[in-house]
C-alpha cells in the first residue's frame, strides 16, 4: 500500500467521514503547503502524547488530575454522570454547574455486549464509598436514548443504597452529534429541572 | 412525474401521470408490481411486497433511485413536494431527501406520498401469523400519527436489549434497568393501537357488510398484556406490573415474554350470535374482504390525517371475489375516497369496472408505453 493510500485509510477510518472525503482529505493535503501537514501532524501527536482521562472522574486532561477536579472551588457534595468525555465540555461550555463529574465512557448496551464492568461503575461506586459521605447528590446525565435511560435506571439501583441522593435531568442529555446543536441554555434548563429518581 | 433509475426491471425512465390516474395492462412479469412498488416505496421508504432493499436494486447495478412529485389534494396550485430515495447497495447507504434535503431521520419523511395500496399479498394479514396484523396496525399508525414510529423503535430497540441481556446472563438488576425505557414506549404503542382500533371498528364492520351484501366482521384490539378498561396513563403501570408478573418465566425462556410484541389483532367473522376467527374458518372470499375492509380503513384514516384523498394503487386486488363482491368493492372506491387512482391487469378484460374511464398505459419488459 502506498502512503498516500495509507492516509486516506487512516482517514477514512474517522467517524462520518466515507473513503470519498478521505481521499479528498488526502489530496487536499498533499496540494497545500506541506508545513500545514506538519503542523496537524504535530498537533495530533501533541493529543496522543498528552492528552489522558483524568485518574478521578475520566475528564480529558494532560495532567494525573483534570482543571475541574483539582480546583478547590468545585462543590464536592454533587457529582454529575455523563456517557463520554466530551459531554463534560458541553455542560461546562453552558455555564451555572459548579460541581464535579465522572464519565463513564459508554452506556449499557447488552447487544454490543457492553455490561457494568465494561464501563466506568466500579471506579464511581468507590469514588462515592471512599468520599464517606460527603457526596450528597449524584446527577445522572446520561442521554436521552433508550441506551442512556436504562443506564440512568441502572446506576441509580447501585448508587442510593451508598447515601446520596439520585437525580436525573429534566431530559436526558442529547445524543452525540445533536449535543453539538443544543444551545447552553438548554442544558442549563435541563440542570435546573433535574428531579430525584 | 415520476423518475426511475435502476429499481428492478424498470430502467431509466420519467413518467407524467394523468392526475386521474392510470390503468397498466401488461403480461405477467412485465414489471406491473414492479411499478406500484416504487411508487409505494416513496410513501413508506420499504417493499410493499416484504422484499430487501438490496433486492430493489436492478440486477448488476449498485444504486436505485425513485423520485416524485406529489401534489396534495388540499393545495390545488400549490407548488408540488418531491419526495426522493436511493439505495447504494455497496455501502448499504439509503438516503432520502424531500425537496432536496435530508430529513433529521428516514422516520420523519414517510407517508408524504399519501397511498394506498391493494395487492394479492394482502391476504396475508388475515391468514398469515400475528406479525402480519400487527405490521398493519404499525404502518398505518406510523403513516398517521405523530411520534408512533419513534415509540415503535424505541420499544423495539429496548426490547432487542433486554432479551440480549437475558441471553448472556446478566444480573437482573442489569436486565431489568431495560423495563423502564420498554415500558414506557410500549406503554405509546399500545395505546395508539388501543385507539386506532376502537376508532376505525365501525367503520370495518361496515364496509365488510357492504362488500360481502350481508355477513358481517369485526376487528378487535388483544393485547398480550390486559389493559381493558385503564386510561391511558394507567398502561406504564399494566406493563410495568406484567414484567414483574412474567420475571421468572422470561429468565427461564431467555426472552421477554408480555409485551406489544404479542399483541393480536383479532378479525372474525360474525353470523348471529357466533364468532369465529377469520384467519381459520373464513373461505378464500370471506378473508380476501376482510383485507378490502382493512386496506379501505386505511385510506380513510389517511384521509382523515391528511385531509386529502389518498392515491389508490390497485395490483390485481380482486382475483378471489365473484362479480357482485367486486362490483360493490369499486363502487366504494369510487365514492371520492381516493384521489388518482393507478391500477394494473394483465389484459383489458380482466381490468374492473373503474378502469373504465382511465388512459391506457402498457408495459412490456419494464419499459412502459403510455
Ligand atoms: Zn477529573
Amino acid at each position: 500500500m502506498s502512503v498516500i493510500q495509507q492516509l486516506i485509510k487512516e482517514f477514512s477510518r474517522l467517524p462520518g467521514v466515507g473513503s470519498k472525503t478521505a481521499q479528498r482529505f488526502g489530496y487536499y493535503l498533499l496540494k497545500r503547503p506541506r508545513e500545514e501537514a506538519f503542523s496537524l501532524a504535530a498537533a495530533i501527536c501533541e493529543v496522543a502524547e498528552k492528552i489522558g482521562p483524568c485518574e478521578v472522574c475520566g475528564n480529558f486532561t494532560e495532567t494525573a488530575q483534570c482543571e475541574i477536579c483539582s480546583n478547590p472551588n468545585r462543590d464536592e457534595g454533587t457529582i454529575c454522570i455523563v456517557e463520554e468525555a466530551f459531554e463534560v465540555g458541553a455542560i461546562e461550555r453552558a455555564g451555572g454547574y459548579r460541581g464535579l463529574y465522572h464519565v463513564l465512557g459508554g452506556r449499557l448496551s447488552p447487544l454490543d455486549g457492553i455490561g457494568p464492568d465494561e464501563i466506568s461503575v466500579r471506579p464511581l461506586l468507590e469514588r462515592i464509598r471512599s468520599a464517606d459521605g460527603a457526596v450528597k447528590e449524584v446527577v445522572v446525565a446520561t442521554n436521552s436514548s433508550v441506551e442512556g435511560e436504562a443506564t440512568a435506571v441502572y446506576l441509580e439501583g447501585v448508587i442510593r443504597p451508598l447515601g446520596p441522593k439520585v437525580t436525573r435531568l429534566a431530559r436526558g442529555l442529547p445524543v452525540g452529534s445533536e449535543l453539538e446543536y443544543v444551545d447552553g441554555s438548554t442544558i442549563v434548563e435541563a440542570l435546573a429541572g433535574r428531579r430525584e429518581m | 412525474m415520476l423518475k426511475l433509475r435502476l429499481f428492478r426491471n424498470l430502467g431509466d425512465q420519467e413518467l407524467s401521470f394523468p392526475p386521474e390516474g392510470v390503468a397498466i395492462i401488461g403480461a405477467n412479469a412485465q414489471g406491473k408490481s414492479n411499478l406500484l412498488e416504487a411508487i409505494y416505496y416513496l410513501e413508506t421508504f420499504r417493499s410493499f411486497r416484504g422484499a430487501r432493499v438490496e433486492q430493489l436494486i436492478a440486477f448488476g447495478e449498485d444504486v436505485f433511485r425513485v423520485a416524485g412529485q406529489v401534489v396534495s389534494g388540499n393545495d390545488v396550485g400549490g407548488s408540488p413536494t418531491e419526495v426522493a430515495a436511493a439505495y447504494e447497495g455497496s455501502s448499504r447507504r439509503r438516503k432520502v431527501t424531500i425537496d432536496g434535503a435530508e430529513p433529521e431521520r428516514i422516520g420523519d419523511a414517510i407517508g408524504r406520498l399519501g397511498a394506498v395500496i391493494f395487492s394479492p399479498a394482502d391476504m396475508g394479514i388475515v391468514n398469515g401469523g400475528p406479525v402480519r396484523r400487527r405490521r398493519f396496525m404499525d404502518v398505518a399508525l406510523s403513516l398517521n400519527e405523530e411520534g408512533y414510529l419513534v415509540a415503535l423503535q424505541a420499544f423495539r430497540h429496548a426490547l432487542a436489549q433486554r432479551n440480549a441481556a437475558l441471553r448472556s446472563g446478566q444480573l437482573e438488576a442489569v436486565v431489568r434497568a431495560w423495563d423502564e425505557p420498554l415500558a414506557r414506549s410500549a406503554a405509546t404503542v399500545m395505546g395508539a393501537r388501543r385507539r386506532w382500533v376502537s376508532e376505525w371498528r365501525d367503520a370495518f364492520r361496515g364496509y365488510y357488510e357492504e362488500v360481502s351484501g350481508g355477513d358481517s366482521a369485526t376487528m378487535t384490539y388483544v393485547p398480550k398484556v390486559a389493559v381493558d378498561d385503564l386510561p391511558d396513563d394507567g398502561i406504564y403501570g399494566a406493563c410495568r406490573n406484567a414484567l414483574d408478573v412474567r420475571w421468572a418465566v422470561d429468565l427461564r425462556r431467555k426472552s421477554t415474554s408480555a409485551g406489544p410484541h404479542r399483541d393480536e389483532l383479532l378479525l372474525a367473522l360474525v353470523d348471529g350470535e357466533s364468532a369465529v376467527e377469520a384467519r381459520e374458518f373464513g373461505s378464500g372470499g370471506q378473508c380476501r374482504t376482510v383485507a378490502l375492509a382493512l386496506r379501505l380503513i386505511e385510506g380513510d384514516s389517511i384521509r382523515r390525517a391528511r385531509q386529502s384523498a389518498p392515491v389508490l394503487l390497485l395490483d390485481d386486488a380482486f382475483a378471489e371475489l365473484d362479480d357482485a363482491r367486486r362490483e360493490r368493492v369499486l363502487g366504494l372506491m369510487g365514492q371520492d375516497r381516493f384521489g388518482q387512482v393507478i391500477i394494473t391487469a394483465p389484459k383489458e378484460s380482466d381490468l374492473p369496472l373503474q378502469g373504465d374511464g382511465l388512459p391506457r398505459w402498457g408495459i412490456n419488459n419494464g419499459q412502459i408505453c403510455a
